[in-house]
C-alpha cells in the first residue's frame, strides 16, 4: 500500500473539484478571500496558516505554508517561534481542559 | 561553522564549463521551452526596448566565494579587465546616450583600475552603480572606498541575502554578516541610505535556498524594520533577486537534489509581464575581455550577443545592438518567474 500522504498530492488537489464543482467553487472563493490582505498583513496570514497547519497536523499545509513563508523571507528561526507559540497554546488548552475534571471533582467530591 | 567551497574553476569540475552547465539544464524534463513561453506571450524573439544601462564586468576576482555565485568568482580567479578595455567602454559610452554604468564583478573594487574607471565615467556625466559585496569595504586597502563613492556620487548596490546573520553567513561565509553590517554603518555615516541625492544605497537580497521571493515590497519592509531595530542601519531600496541555476548555485542545486523541482517551479511561474520587463531589454553587458553579451548570466554561460551584432566593445554600435535579437536558454526562466528578477530587482 502506498503512503497515505505523498508530496506529489498537492499538485492534483484540484481534482477534488469534479465531485462537487459548486461547493468546491464556494470553498475556493472563501479560502482565497479569507487569505487576502486586509486588516491583517500577508505575513500575519501566512503565519496563521502555518500555525493551523501544525495544529491540524496537515503535511500538505505545513509544506505549503513553509514554502509561502520562505517566499517572503521568513526562515526556520521565524517558523520555530511560530511552532513554539502554537505548541505552548496547545499545552495550555490541554491544561485548560483539566478544568472540566476540576469542576466535576469540585461538584461531586467531598 | 559555515564553510564555502573554493571556485568550481579551482576544483577543475566539469560544471566549471559553461557548456556543461547548459547541458545540465537541458537534460531536465520541462513541459515547455523558454522560447515557446516567450512566443506564447508574443515576445519572441526577445529584443531590446532601449539600451539604457551598460553593465561592465571588470573581473572575476573576489574576496569571497559565495555558495550561490553565478560568476564562480573568488580569490583564485585571474580574469581582470585591463585599462585599455575600460577605455574602449568609455569610448563606446561617449558615442552613445547610455545613462547608467553598472560596474560588477567579482568584487569590482579589486580591479586595479576601478577608481580610474569610475572617475572617467563620472566625467562623461553618466550615473555609476557599484555592485558591492560590502566586506571588501572592510579590507585595509579598500577602507577609504565609501568616501570615494560619496565624492563621486556613486550608487552603491550591496549584497545582503538576509537580515539574519546565520542565513547570510550560510551563503556567503563565516563572519560576512557582521562585517557587512559594519560596512553599512560606515556608508550610513556618510549619508548613504537616507534618501539623499548622490548617496543612494540599495540592498540586494537573494534566497538562501531553492525557492524564490514572492513579494519584494514585503521583504523590503521586513529588512527595514529588522536592520533598523537591530543595527540602526538604513537603506533606500531593497532588490530581491532570484538565484540563477548556473555555476556554483547550479552545483548546490544538483548536490542537494533540488535542481529538477527548482527549475520546474521557475518554469511554471513564467510571467509574461516579468519577461516584458527583463533587464536584457535595456542593458548590454561587457565581459572582462571586452566581449558583449545580453546579460551577465549569458556572459557566464559563454553566450555572446547574436551573430551579426557587434560582439566586442571596440565595435560598439548602439543602433545595431538595439536591433539585435536576445539570446535565450533555459536559465532565462530565472528572470521571468513570478515578480521577475533583474539587477534592479522585480520587473513585474
Amino acid at each position: 500500500m502506498a503512503a497515505y500522504f505523498d508530496d506529489e498530492d498537492l499538485a492534483h488537489f484540484g481534482e477534488l473539484e469534479k465531485h462537487h464543482p459548486e461547493l468546491w467553487a464556494l470553498w475556493s472563493k472563501y479560502y482565497g478571500k479569507a487569505f487576502e490582505e486586509g486588516l491583517l498583513t500577508k505575513r500575519e496570514k501566512i503565519l496563521i496558516g502555518f500555525a493551523v497547519a501544525l495544529c491540524e497536523k496537515c503535511p500538505y499545509c505545513i509544506h505549503s505554508y513553509t514554502a509561502q513563508a520562505q517566499s517572503i523571507g521568513l526562515t526556520m528561526e521565524h517558523l520555530a517561534e511560530a511552532g513554539h507559540a502554537t505548541a505552548s497554546l496547545r499545552a495550555g488548552i490541554t491544561m485548560a481542559h483539566a478544568l472540566v475534571a476540576h469542576n466535576i471533582d469540585k461538584k461531586t467530591g467531598m | 561553522m559555515t564553510m564555502t567551497l573554493p571556485t568550481l574553476a579551482s576544483r577543475r569540475l566539469p560544471l566549471a564549463m559553461a557548456s556543461e552547465q547548459r547541458a545540465t539544464l537541458r537534460r531536465l524534463p520541462l513541459a515547455r521551452e523558454f522560447d515557446q513561453r516567450l512566443a506564447d506571450a508574443g515576445l519572441a524573439p526577445m529584443r531590446p526596448t532601449r539600451i539604457e544601462v551598460m553593465q561592465v564586468n571588470v573581473g572575476r576576482v573576489c574576496n569571497q566565494t559565495c555558495r550561490h555565485c553565478h560568476v564562480d568568482a573568488g580569490p583564485d580567479r585571474r580574469e581582470v579587465m585591463s585599462r585599455d578595455t575600460m577605455q574602449l567602454c568609455l569610448d563606446a559610452l561617449a558615442k552613445s546616450d547610455i545613462g547608467t554604468v553598472d560596474v560588477t564583478g567579482g568584487a569590482p573594487e579589486m580591479n586595479p583600475h576601478f577608481r580610474w574607471f569610475v572617475r572617467e565615467v563620472r566625467a562623461l556625466g553618466r550615473h555609476v552603480m557599484d555592485r558591492c559585496n560590502l566586506t571588501i569595504l572592510e579590507t585595509p586597502s579598500h577602507r577609504d572606498l565609501p568616501a570615494f563613492f560619496a565624492e563621486h556620487n556613486v550608487e552603491v548596490v550591496c549584497s545582503l541575502p538576509h537580515y539574519l546573520g546565520a542565513r547570510t553567513d550560510r551563503q556567503r561565509g563565516d563572519g560576512v554578516y557582521e562585517t557587512s553590517i559594519r560596512a553599512l554603518k560606515r556608508l550610513n555615516a556618510l549619508g548613504y541610505g537616507s534618501g539623499v541625492a548622490g548617496r543612494r544605497l540599495v540592498l540586494v537580497a537573494n534566497p538562501v535556498g531553492a525557492f524564490t521571493i514572492s513579494d519584494q515590497g514585503l521583504m523590503e519592509a521586513e529588512f527595514r524594520k529588522a536592520l533598523g531595530e537591530r543595527h540602526g542601519v538604513v537603506f533606500d531600496q531593497l532588490y530581491c533577486l532570484t538565484n540563477m541555476p548556473i555555476s556554483r548555485y547550479l552545483e548546490w542545486l544538483v548536490e542537494s537534489k533540488n535542481l529538477a523541482p527548482y527549475m520546474e517551479a521557475l518554469a511554471n511561474a513564467f510571467n509574461p509581464a516579468a519577461a516584458a520587463g527583463a533587464m536584457c531589454r535595456n542593458t548590454v553587458s561587457v565581459g572582462w575581455d571586452g566581449a558583449l553579451y545580453d546579460c551577465d548570466f549569458n556572459q557566464m554561460l559563454d553566450m555572446p550577443v547574436a551573430q551579426g551584432a557587434p560582439r566586442h566593445v571596440r565595435d560598439f554600435d548602439l543602433a545595431a545592438l538595439t536591433a539585435r535579437a536576445i539570446e535565450t536558454d533555459r536559465h532565462c526562466f530565472g528572470c521571468t518567474a513570478g515578480e521577475g528578477s533583474s539587477c534592479g530587482g522585480a520587473t513585474a
